[in-house]
């Protein structure tokens, strides 16, 4: 069977804050129920303590640091893009290497002579053979470039 | 601070306007590091997690949609900070029934006196130990310049059941103070 004490318990902080006025049945308990009003007397010093609480302030340098450390934060992210593209552009260069060496290796350019008279022969003069057997080399390169360009220019803007 | 200077603050932040971020750092800096000071007794400890909210607020304001007021949102990064510094804690649920159903304990005579500072030790301590949202709550609603509402907000409370929670918290410091830390 719930007490008068158990009935209070649960106010005893809205009327300690003055949220609450005791009922009149209720300002009677507390006036003769010792542990009511002790507890009530407690929950006042609480409101009280956490009334009359400092308030703590951030040192003048808070501001300085705080931006500091922003800085920090960027030049870190920054650098991490930075080592990313100048490893795409690494690996970038490294395709268009192997691409133009498998493109010559393809063309049979490792059998040059041969393969040249070939061409000579069929395209009349050798500078426009030599240009015409270097046209998927010097496209795939420039594709390769201007991916890598394109990198460059998103890793910019993401710096930004 | 008003609805549209604080969305012209939030664009020139996220522009990249180092400028404005420091106006939005000098100006949340006090109740954030006050808040925060509230909950962690070491100063230095409070000072690096108090930067850490702004570094969190640099980093998260590309994605903050406005949907909320931005002082809320600040609120909500700090609560997320304290909860991270004590985990464990943290997940106890507002819902909970709480300690209604606790043996009340007859406070002994000795322990009357509240002025002194071994009392306002076992409060600090008693607050330490209270789960982070009510820890906030209890913390936030005492600094001045606290809008009620943002603190609501920021802990995901019906604005309704604030006051419902706050006496909650502070029934549960008395029993603390009853009980273990007497």
């Amino acid at each position: 069977m719930r007490t008068h004490c158990d009935e209070l318990e649960p106010l005893i902080e809205a009327i300690a804050d003055g949220s609450l006025a005791p009922s009149a049945e209720d300002a009677g308990h507390l006036a003769s129920c010792a542990g009511c009003a002790a507890r009530l007397e407690r929950a006042r010093a609480i409101e009280s303590w956490l009334q009359m609480r400092e308030v703590a302030s951030p040192p003048a340098t808070f501001t300085a640091a705080v931006m500091a450390h922003v800085g920090r934060e960027q030049w870190r992210a920054e650098r991490a893009i930075d080592l990313g593209f100048n490893l795409a552009m690494a690996a970038g260069v490294a395709v268009i290497l192997a691409g133009a060496a498998g493109l010559a290796w393809s063309l049979g350019f490792l059998s040059i002579t041969i393969d040249l008279d070939a061409l000579r022969a069929a395209l009349d003069t050798e500078a426009t053979g030599r240009v015409l057997s270097q046209v998927q080399t010097i496209a795939m390169s420039a594709v390769l470039l201007t991916m890598a360009l394109v990198l460059w220019w998103w890793a910019e803007a993401a710096s930004d | 601070m008003k609805a549209s200077s604080e969305h012209e603050l939030v664009q020139r932040c996220r522009q990249g306007d180092e400028t404005a971020f420091r106006e939005l750092v000098d100006q949340y800096k006090g109740l954030v590091f006050a808040l925060i000071a509230r909950s962690i007794a070491e100063r230095a400890r409070t000072e690096e997690l108090a930067q850490d909210v702004f570094l969190k607020i640099h980093k998260g304001l590309p994605y903050f949609r406005g949907e909320s007021r931005l002082s809320t949102w600040i609120y909500r990064i700090v609560v997320n900070v304290l909860a991270q510094e004590r985990r464990d804690v943290a997940t106890v649920s507002l819902d909970e029934k709480g300690d209604d159903d606790r043996p009340r304990h007859e406070p002994a005579s000795e322990d009357r006196s509240f002025g002194d500072l071994v009392m306002k030790d076992r409060l600090q301590k008693a607050i330490a130990r209270l789960p982070v949202p009510y820890q906030v709550l209890v913390n936030g609603h005492y600094l001045k310049g606290m809008r009620y509402e943002d603190l609501a907000e920021a802990l995901n409370m019906p604005m309704g059941t604030v006051k419902t929670h706050l006496h909650r918290a502070k029934r549960q410091l008395r029993h603390l103070l009853e009980t273990e830390l007497r």
